[in-house]
């Protein structure tokens, strides 16, 4: 069982390590659209794609490398009680609280999906730009980096029960 | 159950989440989609959360967010502003509290150069907190010091901050920039004149630097000043092509951080090492930001289909009967209190949305009211249990600074802060002046 | 007895729905004695407006006020609502298409294919062009931003429009912020009704279209649910709010012409204006090809035209 656990723990924090590791440097894709954006309509005609584009990048940056931006601990939290607590009770109370989290992330996959699916149908949904371009990639990054943020809280939730059973998972971030 | 009692549990119920010590974004999302499932039963409300994300996907603002982070990151880690710090040192150094003078006098110009806070924690953080200590400082000075000046960041143009409230009002991005200039600089003037009182007081709490530290040559002191054409040039590579129109304010955003990158390069500060927490930073901060505001967007659109606007509207103006300024007054103070619990970014967009369209149907002038919104963000940013540069001071400072230390080092400037903000409630011209010279209306 | 809840969004921002769609929201529940109760929603309160359609299949919302292009309509119509170049030239022009050419039961029958029920459409506002810099030659178009719709973006690019879009409360900080120089979206009421006056300063007299056609729709089963005598009063609620429209710009494009001191008006010589509508024929030859049913409301645009030209002013101006 602990040996289960640990084996998803590690393959998702692998996983979502290296995917954020990639995303991290959407951040230059999206300088080099914007760049251009402004060199296209300062010297030749404005460029029809350039905004939609950066808009797509912005989400893949962010829903993708938003799984290890947990691994860093960089989503906040309120630590006016939660600050003073042991590792244990953190754990303790992350393991119950994760499971809000989780179920947000549910329902939000739920919707995306729906989405997605409805963006096949009808003969494919485009966006409503001149550029026209289809939407199911864009919805199918948002709907993979909600299942690789689902799955880092669940691994997140098995580290906590992990450090409940004893096992030393390293410190919580 | 009435639409009025379903918003104060949702409230609540957020508040609650929020003290588990879950993260933000989840403690909103979850009572957003819990909300959303109850209220709309089977007929869908389940897709809400994620309408939330394409939402935020055409916000088209927002692209300015990585950007200006990715700035202040560069800024910081590359240490360009080491020579900056070294400038103010030189020159302010001989006056009581001197030191914490300039440290105001280099967040200003941090501020200049990118939209957040975090930039002027870590340069606060990292080059002048220990050289403060050294030099004898008090800790709560020094520490409240850098809170304080750091926030200016939101409120000195560039401002991420500004440009969220520009979408939720519907204002200008360009005026409200502008409008935060004047009061930026008042603001930093009112924290110099406290730190010099309390200094000349209790020269104890920030004793003059000894002539030996300070003494060089006229024409190398001179040369130092030189530093601070850095950030002029960042500035205003990235604020003249907007202002007048060249680029959009999305581009310019990433003219700005494209020429901290390459101020770095070339000042061969951007190391492997300095890249490498660069971006990753930056992905961090940016996925934190992200995934609030869109958690609090599905809050948002959920507490907007109950109706909850009208209501809060009907509370102020109908039933209780109130004048304007009283309710202005009010809804300041109820930011202030929220603030102390929850996030800029969700209170900006859980919050402001009820209140942005009733303070422009009091009749109220909403650049100014941008202004008046952001020094409460500044106020927010460091008052507990909530706040950024709280949460940053704690992370950074030495072990010889305790919790106690920081939160009490705030309360003098949250004091100023106040009344900064009174002065520009009384007198509006000082936010409306520049942007009135610069847009002539 | 419970009263029936609906949840309605509107394309239009808070400004403009006060007029576009309150009236009908307000009409329905005076008068159904607290049976059924409708909550008005602006642009993108709930859902972003590009959402509006799946979101009324789900139930997510049980009506719309939009127009099809807008909603981002899976269906044919898609093309057509909206501004479709050159297709009507009066605001009347709109219901005489649906009710006595036939567009009724081509929207009617579209729609009941993808679950949604359509209920009216009507005329609105011409699409003319309010910008920062002026425009008084064809050429003036090269290189402008503006906030337009999809199909009248894709016709106008032609002529080096940069069509962007963005959601319509954004429109107006967009201008400033420097993303768009400007819309080609309205008439004149609407830029003085939003604000979009305060931000730009030309008014171009020239218009692609004569009248915005958008319509009313539901969610399929809310509408079977409701009691016939609800029914109707909800239809007679919406064609009540179709006069209060036609008046509301009618009146208000003149007097704003007239007499507004917000936008300076320009026009393009109607000679060189003749250009874009040539190229008009030939964008209507090329969404005939798409399929049968754009074929099919082409051809009653086509018909529609021939009369009022044979007919002359005041149908044709
Ligand atoms: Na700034
Ligand atoms: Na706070």
């Amino acid at each position: 069982m602990t040996g289960a656990l640990k084996r998803f723990v590690a393959v998702v924090d692998r996983m979502n390590h290296r995917i954020g590791r990639i995303a991290m440097y959407g951040i230059f894709v999206l300088m080099a659209i914007l760049l251009w954006s402004s060199v296209s309509k300062t010297f030749f005609t404005p460029a029809l794609w350039t905004l939609e584009t950066a808009q797509f990048a912005m989400v893949a940056y962010y829903m993708l490398g938003g799984p290890y931006s947990i691994q860093m601990g960089a989503n906040v939290r309120m630590d006016l009680l939660y600050g003073s607590w042991s590792l244990r009770r953190k754990s303790a109370m992350d393991a119950i609280t994760v499971l809000f989290l989780i179920f947000y992330l549910c329902v939000l996959l739920w919707g995306g999906w729906d989405s997605l699916m409805y963006s096949f149908k009808y003969g494919g949904e485009r966006s409503s730009s001149v550029w026209r371009p289809y939407m199911w990639p864009v919805k199918l990054i948002m709907v993979t980096g909600i299942a690789l943020m689902l799955l880092q809280a669940l691994s997140e939730l098995c580290k906590d029960l992990l450090r409940l059973m004893g096992h030393d998972m390293g410190e919580k971030v | 159950m009435g639409y009025e009692t379903i918003a104060i549990l949702m409230f609540s119920s957020m508040m609650v989440m929020l003290l588990t010590g879950q993260r933000v974004f989840g403690a909103i999302g979850f009572v957003a989609v819990i909300a959303a499932l109850a209220l709309w039963g089977d007929r869908g409300g389940y897709d809400l959360a994620f309408a939330s994300a394409i939402k935020l996907m055409k916000w088209y603002p927002l692209l300015t967010l990585p950007m200006f982070i990715f700035m202040g990151y560069v800024l910081s880690e590359s240490r360009i502003a080491d020579d900056l710090y070294k400038m103010f040192h030189v020159w302010m150094g001989g006056l009581p509290g001197g030191l914490a003078v300039g440290t105001i006098g280099l967040m200003v110009l941090i501020s200049a150069m990118n939209g957040l806070s975090v930039a002027g924690m870590a340069i606060g953080a990292t080059i002048a907190l220990p050289e403060l200590l050294k030099r004898g400082y008090n800790t709560r000075m020094v520490t409240g010091v850098i809170q304080a000046g750091s926030s200016l960041g939101i409120l000195v143009p560039p401002s991420v901050v500004l440009v969220l409230y520009a979408m939720i009002a519907r204002q200008p991005v360009g005026q409200l920039w502008l409008a935060g200039v004047v009061p930026g600089l008042l603001m930093a003037t009112a924290f110099i004149v406290y730190i010099v009182i309390r200094c000349r007081l209790n020269p104890e709490l920030g004793p003059v630097l000894p002539k030996e530290d300070r003494d060089m040559p006229m024409g190398e002191k001179l040369r130092l000043l030189q530093a601070g054409l850095l950030p002029l040039g960042i500035f205003a590579v990235m604020m003249v092509p907007f202002v007048n129109g060249w680029t959009s304010l999305v581009e310019s955003s990433a003219i700005g951080a494209i020429a901290a990158f390459l101020a770095a390069v070339l000042k061969g500060r951007m190391t492997r090492q300095v890249f490498e927490t660069t971006v990753r930073n930056t992905l961090g901060i940016s996925c934190m930001f992200m995934w609030i505001i869109l958690a609090a967007l599905a809050f948002g659109a959920v507490f907007d289909g109950l109706g909850a606007v009208k209501a809060i509207e009907s509370l102020f103006t109908e039933r209780l009967g109130l004048s304007p300024w009283v309710i202005l007054i009010l809804m300041q103070l109820s930011f202030i209190l929220m603030g102390t619990f929850l996030d800029d970014t969700a209170m900006l967009v859980i919050v402001a949305p009820l209140y942005v369209p009733l303070v422009g149907a009091l009749g109220f002038d909403l650049i100014w009211y941008g202004v008046l919104y952001t020094i409460t963000c500044q106020i927010a940013y460091m008052t507990p249990p909530f706040g950024y540069n709280l949460f940053l001071m704690r992370a950074m400072a030495p072990p010889e600074i305790g919790m106690r230390d920081i939160y009490t080092s705030i309360v003098p400037f949250v004091g100023v802060m106040v009344v900064v903000l009174a002065i520009i409630m009384i007198f509006p011209e000082i936010a409306l002046w520049l942007p009135g010279v610069v847009y002539g209306n | 007895q419970e009263p029936i809840r609906w949840r309605f969004q509107t394309y239009a921002g808070a400004a403009l729905g006060e007029h576009v769609t309150k009236p009908i929201i307000d009409y329905i529940n005076a008068a159904s004695g607290g049976e059924l109760e409708i909550e008005l929603f602006y642009a993108d309160q709930i859902v972003p407006t590009g959402e509006l359609f799946q979101a009324l299949q789900r139930g997510t919302l049980d009506g719309v006020h939009s127009d099809d292009d807008s909603m981002a309509s899976p269906t044919p119509t898609r093309m057509f609502g909206g501004y479709f170049p050159f297709a009507t030239k009066h605001i009347l022009d709109v219901p005489v298409l649906f009710n006595q050419y036939g567009l009724a039961d081509i929207w009617r029958a579209e729609y009941e294919k993808v679950g949604v029920t359509w209920l009216s459409a009507a005329g609105q506002d011409p699409c003319n062009f309010n910008t920062k810099k002026e425009i008084t030659s064809l050429s003036d178009l090269d290189g402008l931003k503006l906030y337009t719709f999809p199909t009248a973006g894709r016709f106008l690019s032609q002529f080096g429009v940069v069509p962007v879009n963005i959601p319509y409360e954004d429109a107006e900080v967009a201008v400033q912020t420097g993303e768009l120089d400007g819309m080609a979206w309205s008439g004149i009421t609407e830029d003085y009704t939003v604000g979009w006056a305060d931000v730009t300063d030309y008014f171009l007299t020239n218009n692609i279209s004569g009248a915005w056609i958008g319509s009313f729709f539901v969610n399929q089963e809310r509408w079977a649910e409701l009691p016939d005598h609800l029914k109707e009063l909800v239809m007679a609620a919406i064609e009540a709010g179709h006069t209060y429209r036609n008046q509301w710009y009618w009146g208000g494009e003149a007097s704003l012409r007239a007499r507004g001191d917000k936008l300076e008006l320009r026009s393009v010589p109607a000679e060189e204006w003749a250009e874009v509508e040539a190229a008009a024929i030939k964008f209507w030859d090329e969404v005939a090809e798409e399929g049968e049913v754009h074929a099919k409301v082409v051809s009653v645009f086509r018909e529609y035209n021939d009369v009022i030209n044979q007919a002359g002013p005041p149908y044709t101006f």
